[in-house]
Order: C-alpha cells, then sequence, then structure tokens
C-alpha cells in the first residue's frame, strides 16, 4: 500500500500532534525488570558501499547463515562484538518521498514519510523515559553545519518537526551534569529555588495563553509545556541528589574545542568521541535512557580525508562524505572514490564499535552496561551511489537485558524497518504493535 | 497507527482555519492541493502552469484519465508511489483547483494566526534594546555602553572575566609554604617557578585562594603542596582518573558569547527549501530551549537587577520593594508587548518585592516574552491583529526588535487602527537605523551569504581566509544591500546590477582594491567584471566547496533563491562530482553533464547558469585562468522566465547575467515570494497566493522601489487579518 496519507511539514502537520499524543497515554508504563534498560541510536551519513549499479554484492553487509555469518572488512572492528549483534539482510525503508537522502532520513525513524510522525526516539522519551532526569538526549557532531535546515536531522518531536541536535560537547556536558560545584549537600541550592519559582511562572503564563487555543499552536505550546515540566522535575530531582551507583566522574577530552573549531573538520573525530562519551556516561550516571547520536548530515559536505591518523587521511585532496559515495558504477578500488567510500565507512563501524566498547567497559547487573542495552546503527540510504532504501545497513547491538536474541544474521526477505522501531520499542517495555506508516509488528525471531 | 495518521490527516488541513474536522470546500485547501505541493508542483508549476513537466492548468483530461496516468506514472521519479486515494484526491484538486476561475484573485486571503518564538536574531536585538543601551529607561548614564554581563556602577563598567577561575584551598589548619596549580594549561609545573599558578593565603578566613585566567576548554588540574604534594582538588567540580591511580581535577571555561545573550541558545529549525530564520511553525520549544532560555536569563536579570538603580530612577532607598514592583510593571509591559494582565502583574509583582532577579528572569522565560503573537482578536468570522500584536509585529519586521515606549504609545492611542496609521508608522520604523540591519539579514540569508562564516576552505589553497576576513564579507553583504534600499537607487535591480559594493578595509584587502577613505564606504567596479550581489564572496564562497567551484551550487543558488524555480532532487545513480583534474577547467570537467542526454534535462538549467560565475575561485576571488586555461564564463540563462519555455539569453559577463535576471519577472516576483517568507515566517500555500500577487502589483507599480514592497507588505489586509 503506497498511499500517502499525511502531509510534510509546517504548521499543518503540527496538527497532528494531539492524537499522537493521545496514543501515547495508552502506552504500557516501563517497567525496569526484564526490560532493556536504555537505546542509543548512532546515525552516520549517506550509506555504505551496498550492491553497486553494475550488479556487484555488497561490500558491507555480511553474508552466509544465521549463526554461521561472516563480517566483511568494512565490518571488522565488530569482530570482538559479533555475538552482541543482530545484522540484517531485506530490512528495507519501502520507497520514500521526494528525494532519496532526504527521503531516507526522514523516514529513518519516524517510519513515515516526509518525517509526518514523530520518531520512535521522541516516542520512548514519553513512555520509558518519562521518568528521567532527560526524557532525551539528542546530541549530534557537526549536525548543523552551514546552517543544515530541519530535513537534515533525524528526530522527530511532532509530525514534520525536527529537533534540533546539541553539536557542542562543552555545552552538553555542562547542560547533563550541570557546571559542578554548587551541588554540595545539606541547604537547598538559591540557583535551583530561582529556576523552580522562573518555571512555575512560565508554566501559569502558558496555560493562560494556550487556553483559548485549538490547532496548531495549541500544540506548539503543548510540546513547549511538556518541556517546562520535564526540566522542572529534572531541577527538584537534583536537589534530592544521587546519582546512578555506577556513575563515575564523568568527563569528555574537550581540549582545544571552542565555538571557532566546532565545525573545523579536522576536529569531527574528537568531537564525535566526547559526544559518545558523554553520551555513555549521560546513561551510566542514570540521566537519561534514550539517546540519539547523530553524525554529521546526509549529503554531507564532511572533508572526512581531513582526519588525521586514518587512512582516508589526505591533506593533499578534500573527500567529502557525499562525494566519496558517489563512488561510480562498480566497486573499483583502483577508483579514488570508492577507495575513500570503503575507508569512510570502515571508520564510521570503528566509532560505532568504540561506542559499544565503552558500554561493554562499564559493569552493570552483573553483566556489562552492553547487555542491558540497545545500540542501534543506522544510516539513510544504503548503497551511497545508488540511493536505495531496500537492504538497509543497520546494525542492532546489545542484549537489552536478555529481551534480543543476538549473535545473529537475520535474512528476512523483505521486512520494513518500521518492524525493527516495533521491536526496540517492545524490548524497552513500551508495548506498541505498529509504528509508522507500514508495520505489521515486530521483527520476527528478533526478541528472545 | 495508520488509521489515527489518517485522522491527523484530515484534521490537518481542516483545522487551519479551527473549524473543526471538515475539510474546507475550497480545493486550493484541500488535501489534493496539499499532496500536489508536495508531488506534482515541482515538475507542473505552483499553479500547473508547467515547467520542467507539461502544463495542467485548464487541463484537457477527464478526472478518470489523469487519475490514472498518475496512479501510473507520477511521480516520474518514482512511478507508483502515488496509487488509490492519493491519485483521486490530486486528480480532483487539477480538475477543480488549477482552473483559471479558481485561480481568479478576487480578495487577499487572511493570514494564518500564528506565535513565533523570537529567533536568535531578534533575542539578541531585543535584549539589547531593553536592557542595552538605546533603551531610554533603560540604560547605563553618563554615556558608558556596557556588555550585558558587565556591572554598571556610577555610569562606569567593571567587566567580568570569562575564562577566570578561583582556586580555593582549605588546609584544615594545615601550615604550608605554598600551594599552587598544575595542569593541561600550564604544563602541570612541580613549582611555582617554572609556572605553578601560586595560591595565596588568607590569615582572616584560613584558606589559600587565587583568580587566573586560563583560556577556554575543559581542564585538568592538581594542586601541588609544598611543591611535592600533589593532590586532586575537594571543590572541583568534577574529576577524572590521571592514570597513576588517582584522580585529576577539571573543569570547564568557555568564552563563547560572553557578550552575546543569545550565544547559547538553539539553532533555529528551518524547513529545506526555506533560507530564512524566520520559520514560525517549526519554531517548537524543546527542553533544551528552555534549558538555554533559563541559562542566558539568568545573568540578564541579575545584569538588571544590579543595574537597576542607574536604569530606573526611583526612591530605591527607603521604597526598594515598591520600586521593584513598579520596574516590573514597566518592563513587564516593555517585554510582554501589552500590559500584563491582572494575573500576570500578580505573578511577578509579587515575587519582585522580594526578588527583582528572579522576577526578572521570569519575564525572560515567560512564553509571552519568547513568542511574540499574532493571534489576533475575534472580528466577525476571522481574527484580527491586536493593536498592541500589529505594533509588534511591524517593529520585527523593519527593525528585527521589539517595539519601543513610542510604538506601543501609539497602538494604545489607536494609531494603528487604520491602514494609514499603519502606513505611517510603517514609513517612521524605515528611518530608524535598525531597518538597515534589518534590511541587510534579509538581503543576507536570501542569498545564503551568511555561512561564509562557517563554510570550509583548503588553508593551503586559499591563504588568509580568516574568520575576521569571513566577518567582514558578510558585513559586506548587509551593508550593501542597506545602502542599495536607503541611500543609492533604492530598487530590486539595484542589488543585482549596482556597479559598486561597500567595503572596508579588511574586505578592500581580501578583494585586493584600495580601501575605501571612511571606515566603510562604496567602491566601485571600474573594471566591468563584477555586478551587485553576484560579486559578492560571501555568495560565491558559500556555494563553492573547499578545494573547487560548483556550478551546480551557484547555478542552483540563481534558480531556486533568485528565480524560485524548482528543481527535482537528482536521480538515484546520479553519480558524484567529477573527478579533479589538473589539465582541465572545472566547466570541462563539467562537460558531461550536458553530455549525457539524462542528465542534461535538468543540468542545462543549473551548471549553465553557474558556469557564468567561473571567473571566480572557491572563494570569490578573480581568476584568469584555471589550471593553464583561459576561463570560458559566457552561458546561456534558458527558460528565465519559466523552465520548459525553451526562450534564449545568452550572456558573456557577469553584469550581463545579473541583467538578465534582474529585469525579468520571475526574479521580482521570487523576490516579493522571498520577502513574505522573511517577515511573515511563513512558506506560502497556494490558498496564499493572492497574498503574494496583491504585493507583486504594488512593487510593480512602485517601480520595484524595496522601501515601498516593505511598506505595502504590512498593508496587505493578509497582515492584519488572519484565521
Amino acid at each position: 500500500m503506497k498511499r500517502r496519507d499525511v502531509l510534510r511539514g509546517g504548521a499543518a502537520a503540527l496538527l497532528a500532534l494531539p492524537f499522537v499524543r493521545a496514543l501515547e497515554r495508552g502506552a504500557r508504563a516501563h517497567s525496569t525488570g526484564g526490560y532493556a534498560k536504555r537505546l542509543i541510536i548512532f546515525y552516520h551519513p549517506d550509506g555504505v558501499p551496498g550492491p553497486s549499479s553494475n550488479g556487484e554484492q555488497s561490500a558491507w553487509h555480511p553474508t552466509g547463515g544465521e549463526t554461521q555469518f561472516v563480517l566483511p572488512p568494512a565490518l571488522a572492528s565488530l569482530a570482538p562484538y559479533r555475538n552482541q549483534c543482530v545484522f540484517f539482510r531485506g530490512l528495507s525503508m519501502g520507497s520514500t518521498d521526494v528525494g532519496s537522502h532526504p527521503g531516507g532520513a526522514k523516514k529513518l525513524l519516524t517510519g513515515v514519510d516526509g518525517g509526518n510522525g514523530i520518531s520512535i526516539d521522541q516516542r520512548l522519551a514519553q513512555t520509558v523515559g518519562a521518568q528521567d532526569p532527560f526524557h532525551s538526549l539528542y546530541l549530534g557532531a557537526m549536525a548543523n553545519q552551514n546552517g543544515a535546515s530541519g530535513d537534515k536531522h533525524i528526530s522527530y518531536v511532532a509530525p514534520g518537526v525536527s529537533a534540533t541536535p546539541d553539536d557542542d560537547p562543552i555545552s552538553a556536558f555542562t547542560r547533563v551534569f550541570g557546571s559542578g560545584g554548587t551541588t554540595t549537600g545539606g541547604g537547598t541550592d538559591p540557583k535551583v529555588t530561582r529556576r523552580l519559582s522562573v518555571l512555575d511562572r512560565a508554566k501559569a503564563d502558558l496555560d493562560d495563553l494556550r487556553s483559548g487555543l485549538g490547532g496548531g499552536e495549541r500544540a506548539k505550546l503543548d510540546l513547549h509545556f511538556d518541556a517546562l515540566r520535564e526540566v522542572e522535575q529534572r531541577i527538584m530531582a537534583t536537589t534530592g541528589g544521587g546519582g546512578g551507583a555506577s556513575c563515575q566522574a564523568p568527563s569528555i577530552d574537550a581540549t582545544g574545542l571552542t565555538s571557532q573549531t566546532l565545525y573545523a573538520p579536522d576536529r569531527f573525530p574528537q568531537i564525535l568521541r566526547a559526544q559518545t562519551d558523554l553520551m555513555v556516561q549521560a546513561m551510566a550516571c542514570g540521566r537519561t535512557r534514550i539517546g540519539v547520536l547523530q553524525s554529521s548530515i546526509h549529503t554531507s559536505e564532511l572533508i572526512m580525508s581531513r582526519f588525521a591518523g586514518t587512512p582516508m587521511y589526505d591533506p593533499g585532496f578534500d573527500m567529502r562524505s557525499h562525494q566519496a559515495s558517489h563512488y561510480g558504477a562498480s566497486h573499483d578500488l583502483a577508483h579514488r572514490e570508492y577507495k575513500a567510500f570503503v575507508q569512510q565507512s570502515t571508520w564510521w563501524v570503528e566509532q560505532f564499535a568504540y561506542l559499544l566498547s565503552q558500554l561493554r567497559a562499564r559493569p552493570e547487573d552483573g553483566g556489562t552496561m552492553l547487555d542491558h542495552s540497545l545500540v542501534l546503527s543506522c544510516t539513510e540510504v544504503c548503497d551511497g551511489n545508488t540511493h536505495g532504501h531496500d537492504d538497509m545497513p543497520f546494525i542492532l547491538a546489545g542484549g537489552g537485558s536478555g529481551r534480543i536474541r543476538t549473535g545473529r544474521l537475520l535474512q528476512l526477505g523483505y521486512r520494513r524497518h518500521s518492524d525493527l522501531l516495533v521491536s526496540i520499542a517492545n524490548a524497552m517495555g513500551d508495548g506498541l504493535t505498529a509504528f509508522g506508516e507500514a508495520s505489521s509488528g515486530g521483527v520476527p525471531g528478533l526478541l528472545a | 497507527m495508520r488509521r489515527a495518521t489518517l485522522i491527523c490527516w484530515v484534521i490537518l488541513v481542516g483545522c487551519g482555519n479551527d473549524r473543526g474536522l471538515e475539510g474546507s470546500d475550497d480545493p486550493l485547501s484541500s488535501r489534493g492541493a496539499a499532496l500536489y505541493q508536495e508531488m506534482c508542483q515541482v515538475c507542473h508549476g505552483e499553479t500547473g502552469e508547467g515547467g520542467l513537466g507539461p502544463v495542467l492548468q485548464d487541463t484537457a483530461l477527464t478526472h478518470g484519465e489523469l487519475e490514472t496516468a498518475i496512479a501510473a506514472r507520477m511521480p516520474v521519479n518514482n512511478p507508483g508511489q502515488c496509487a488509490g486515494e492519493c491519485a483521486t484526491e490530486i486528480a480532483s484538486f487539477i480538475r477543480s483547483g488549477l482552473t483559471s476561475s479558481a485561480l481568479r484573485c478576487d480578495a487577499v486571503p487572511p493570514g494564518p494566526r500564528q506565535l513565533r518564538l523570537l529567533t536568535r536574531r531578534e533575542y539578541r536585538a531585543t535584549v539589547h534594546d531593553l536592557f542595552g543601551s538605546s533603551a531610554p529607561a533603560m540604560s547605563c548614564t553618563r554615556g558608558t555602553e556596557c556588555a550585558f554581563r558587565d556591572a554598571c556602577t556610577a555610569g562606569s563598567c567593571t567587566p567580568s572575566a570569562c575564562d577566570a577561575q578561583t582556586f580555593v584551598f582549605d588546609p584544615h589548619g594545615r601550615v604550608l609554604a605554598s600551594v599552587h596549580v598544575a595542569g593541561t594549561f600550564n604544563q602541570w609545573p612541580g613549582t611555582i617557578a617554572t609556572g605553578g599558578l601560586p595560591l595565596a593565603y588568607n590569615a582572616t578566613t584560613g584558606l589559600w585562594q587565587g583568580a587566573f585566567s586560563i583560556g577556554e576548554g575543559i581542564h585538568q588540574y592538581k594542586l601541588v603542596l609544598d611543591e611535592r604534594e600533589w593532590i586532586a582538588d575537594p571543590r572541583a567540580p568534577s574529576s577524572v582518573p590521571d592514570g597513576f591511580g588517582g584522580a585529576n581535577s577539571s573543569f570547564t571555561l568557555d568564552c563563547a558569547g560572553t557578550d552575546d545573550p543569545a550565544a547559547k541558545l538553539v539553532a533555529e529549525g528551518r524547513p529545506a527549501g526555506f533560507p530564512f530564520d524566520t520559520a514560525a511553525a517549526s519554531a517548537i520549544v524543546t527542553t533544551a530551549h528552555v534549558d538555554a532560555f533559563l541559562a542566558a536569563a539568568e545573568p540578564l536579570a541579575d545584569f538588571a537587577t544590579a543595574n537597576a538603580r542607574v536604569l530606573f530612577p526611583c526612591d530605591w532607598t527607603g521604597q526598594a520593594a515598591r520600586c521593584a514592583q513598579d520596574l516590573v510593571d514597566k518592563l513587564g509591559a516593555r517585554m510582554f508587548r501589552r500590559p500584563l494582565t491582572t494575573a500576570e502583574a500578580g505573578r511577578y509583582r509579587g515575587l519582585a518585592a522580594t526578588d527583582l532577579a528572579t522576577a526578572i528572569q521570569a519575564l525572560l522565560v515567560s512564553p509571552n516574552f519568547l513568542y511574540r503573537s499574532e493571534l489576533g482578536a475575534p472580528s466577525g468570522d476571522h481574527y484580527r491583529l491586536t493593536a498592541h500584536e500589529v505594533a509588534t509585529a511591524l517593529s520585527y519586521t523593519f527593525l528585527g526588535s521589539t517595539p519601543s515606549d513610542a510604538l506601543l504609545a501609539a497602538a494604545d492611542q489607536g494609531e494603528l487602527d487604520s491602514p494609514a496609521g499603519i502606513e505611517r508608522w510603517a514609513r517612521a520604523l524605515l528611518a530608524d537605523p535598525r531597518a538597515r540591519t534589518q534590511v541587510g539579514e534579509a538581503v543576507l540569508q536570501w542569498v545564503g551569504g551568511q555561512d561564509v562564516l562557517t563554510v570550509d576552505k583548503r588553508a593551503d589553497l586559499v591563504p588568509g581566509f580568516s574568520p575576521a576576513t569571513r566577518r567582514a564579507l558578510a558585513t559586506e553583504t548587509r551593508r550593501f544591500a542597506a545602502d542599495v534600499v536607503f541611500d543609492g537607487g533604492h530598487t530590486f535591480e539595484d542589488l543585482l546590477r549596482a556597479d559598486y559594493t561597500v567595503l572596508d578595509a579588511e574586505s578592500a584587502a581580501f578583494y585586493g582594491v584600495p580601501a575605501p577613505s571612511t571606515a566603510s564606504g562604496r567602491v566601485r567596479y571600474a573594471d566591468g567584471r563584477r555586478a551587485g550581489l553576484l560579486g559578492h564572496a560571501s555568495v560565491l564562497a558559500t556555494t563553492a566547496h573547499s578545494d573547487q567551484t560548483s556550478p551546480i551550487r551557484r547555478g542552483l543558488l540563481l534558480r531556486r533563491n533568485l528565480l524560485c524555480e524548482q528543481l527535482p532532487p537528482p536521480p538515484p545513480f546520479a553519480g558524484g562530482v567529477p573527478d579533479v583534474d589538473p589539465n582541465a577547467t572545472t566547466r570541462e570537467r563539467f562537460a558531461m553533464h550536458t553530455a549525457n542526454p539524462v542528465c542534461a534535462g535538468c543540468h542545462k538549467y543549473i551548471d549553465g547558469v553557474g558556469f557564468g560565475l567561473e571567473h571566480f575561485d572557491p572563494v570569490g576571488r578573480w581568476r584568469e585562468t584555471e589550471n593553464g586555461s583561459a576561463i570560458d564564463a559566457s552561458g546561456d540563462l534558458t527558460d528565465v522566465e519559466r523552465l520548459g519555455t525553451a526562450t534564449s539569453a545568452p550572456y558573456t559577463t557577469v553584469p550581463q547575467l545579473a541583467s538578465i535576471i534582474a529585469t525579468s519577472k520571475a526574479a521580482t516576483s521570487c523576490f516579493t515570494r522571498q520577502y513574505l517568507r522573511f517577515s511573515r515566517g511563513v512558506r506560502e500555500t497556494l490558498a496564499q497566493r493572492c497574498d503574494r500577487l496583491w504585493l507583486e502589483r504594488r512593487f510593480d507599480d512602485a517601480g520595484h522601489d524595496l522601501r515601498e514592497l516593505m511598506v505595502q507588505s504590512v498593508l496587505s489586509p493578509a497582515f492584519v487579518e488572519r484565521r
């Protein structure tokens, strides 16, 4: 069924919100027992070296049987985690609206063409994440480069309206962990009292303002109200003190990062590393359980040949992500773009592997954080050159507290990716049965 | 979920006017119209006038024929995507909406009711006008203009260092000879003589203390007692393992935007293809916004409170509580751009009596401050902006900032109730110096020039493209636009055809021309190489790659931003940028786009225009040759008025290219559209088309005087009438 039943963008789309919200109120409340404790979605741009237009097999997807599969060189860094990962063949996003990169990015986490739905991370923020100081955390690495428009961002707070990721590790760190130094025990922090007093009035004013409104502007103010309440709850929780037991003095390496260097391509690896570390520590410290890490943006101008100390490094030639992704008709390693694209894809997988390593390095409930997490690696197209949306190169890692049957390659034939989003929600304890425009329950055989 | 989205969808079409769940009878507001705009318009045109695809307006095809064709073959790059109801709805819309009679403009329809979140730009200007030097009631006296974090005492400013860190160590009575700080910022010196930052002992408090300017970043350090005992700072905000089984202390310093209250606010959400930061529908408030608003408001409120005695004359010694309440009344009305309601006054006055700083911070975080309301009050079968809302809309439209006391007073006195009164104020506001800034910003964003601040350039290929140069180039475009509108020829054509630009010493040095005699001034293009905005490096650098020009990006800018022509995205298998070839010019490399008929269908419209700017290198400096070959910058701006019309407009120089665009009907029509997007914050729908045509006619009548475009835009019935 390819009917298009929702519209894209703007005020009109926001009007749909009250109904989405009504649905969510029916969702099952989260109980920590037996469900995955957290979800991290790791995004990278511009696809992978998938099936070429000349008909060559994907150079990225694993091959072989359900458990006896082989990881191609691009996925070599995942070898230590292969038993904690699930790989997929036949996972499709269906056709997407005009524009394969933007169409894919809009549909990636919403499951709806044109981004005309709330994204799975935002939904889970309202259900299983609603008790945490941050219902969700959306971090970026150069994801707002050159005034990126909303269709470059993958997290949707409302149909047609994407959120803006925080690209600055220092300000994000401060936001998540506070500026420190003021959280001494005993008396109430005057700053906290002050902020609560400010929020109190903002809420009262907002209630007055929205009482006479309907439609899109009402939906906008409802979102605003939710945000005020979330911040208020977080501030109140801070006064009560107490963080996660496994929370070690959080830190990130932001040496030399300033607003001047936040978009310097040679800084990208450091920034992504800092945001990854921040995300893992925010989770370890119980600040949030739902996170999206967006590395760059689709049709990326990121000059990956500036990454010192990597095989991509070439100070004499600027190779951008999107440029490399259009490597030509075939997998020809003698061709500069293809060689660079393979290196780039390999590097993105290595960054995902690093994220997994950080989760696995932290003990939790008799295992590691990775055992209790769900970590999804995704991108908006399959092959970077042909722009297809079939056989999407997603990886689901982490045991999800035993909810996920890992260490497998799932041959799905043709299965819509919305089903994967449903399975992820279910493993998190959100009992939704369908998500997006075309799901028929979860991915069969994925959950334990 | 499926059912839910269907319901939503009905609402989304029917609810725009608050009339319930039924779809409108107006075919231009129908579901089919929205689907058409999303999927078909790119090739068939906004009104079915045709383009890359055939004409559909007043089509002779039957409903059934349209339905079948859509379901089977449309859209071209993804056939089958729109079958069933989708095809039916669109076919109905084409038959009933894309007809001469349905498209006739008998009246200007009301504009949308909306709440507009302040952009970062507007927040900055608003805060400056409220707490900075230009607001009469709140200015630092005696000629001193303080940055907002400075303390303003008796007319002088005390700046606060943004990169200073204070260290305190409590020895708990232990007697020490020295305590110093060693860390990443001073290379961990073991002694004070080798660079350790010494703390001083205060016998009264019994503490060791010191404050040092350290620099931005996340830092690690330890305290060193008597130059031999290294310990973590017990008072440090956080700590990290030191690699020796202990811990380093850590803290963060960030100076970004010390003087910019909006520096840490969240970037505006912007729909694709909408060049401006003003889109109202996507400006929603998330927790990241709330955190940022709270944080930005704190120092502002402290600043205002600390300086209240200077800024707000009152008997602060004798009647502090009453003074605070009066201040909040006055300030609140300025900030909400209307008098406070009784309930609001109660909320803020009570707080102000005991805690003025918190009351002011609360005003700054109130939705009544953060949104400017264009909701209006009921008036017949629709809504009409209140006088205060008109004042607000006028002020933000022309000045990008909050209305003055005088403008709000004019609203109170009914001056804004008539078009004549609105026009008088519109012209008065245009004479305010801030109108120049606003015009500069509109034009800069229209051509995407603000990205010159961040767009990456290869340092070895283009040395000296420093942050200062980048800022100067963005400033050039802003100042040039203001010069054209207010001092020069005033017309749209001049924006593209002017034979001069406005430079300062920094930008003049970049272009290699003599600096103007004043700090900034006009510099004439004597060589005929450049004309108007197309000669600006802000435009040329932003539309080029780091190491090479991009005829595609430059061509698309002209087609999309200047002519409002839509081109479909490249199909799958498009292939990337042709390989860099040291023996070929960029034009030669891109020749395949026009040689291959699959590519040529669109690229003849894109590269063909972009080639005209090939004399400008990746940062916009003139070049005669590329890789040893002469540059060929001739071209043909085919189909300038509408794609698919097979017209020809050859040129050999940039001034000629600029003239072709400037004198086209498509460009003036497009600029009207873009200005309405910028000022109204709305991505127009077909239903609002008559508002644009109304304004376009007046723009034409005024000889494309840009001042008239701005004034007439607020005289359109859609400015005050809302639905």
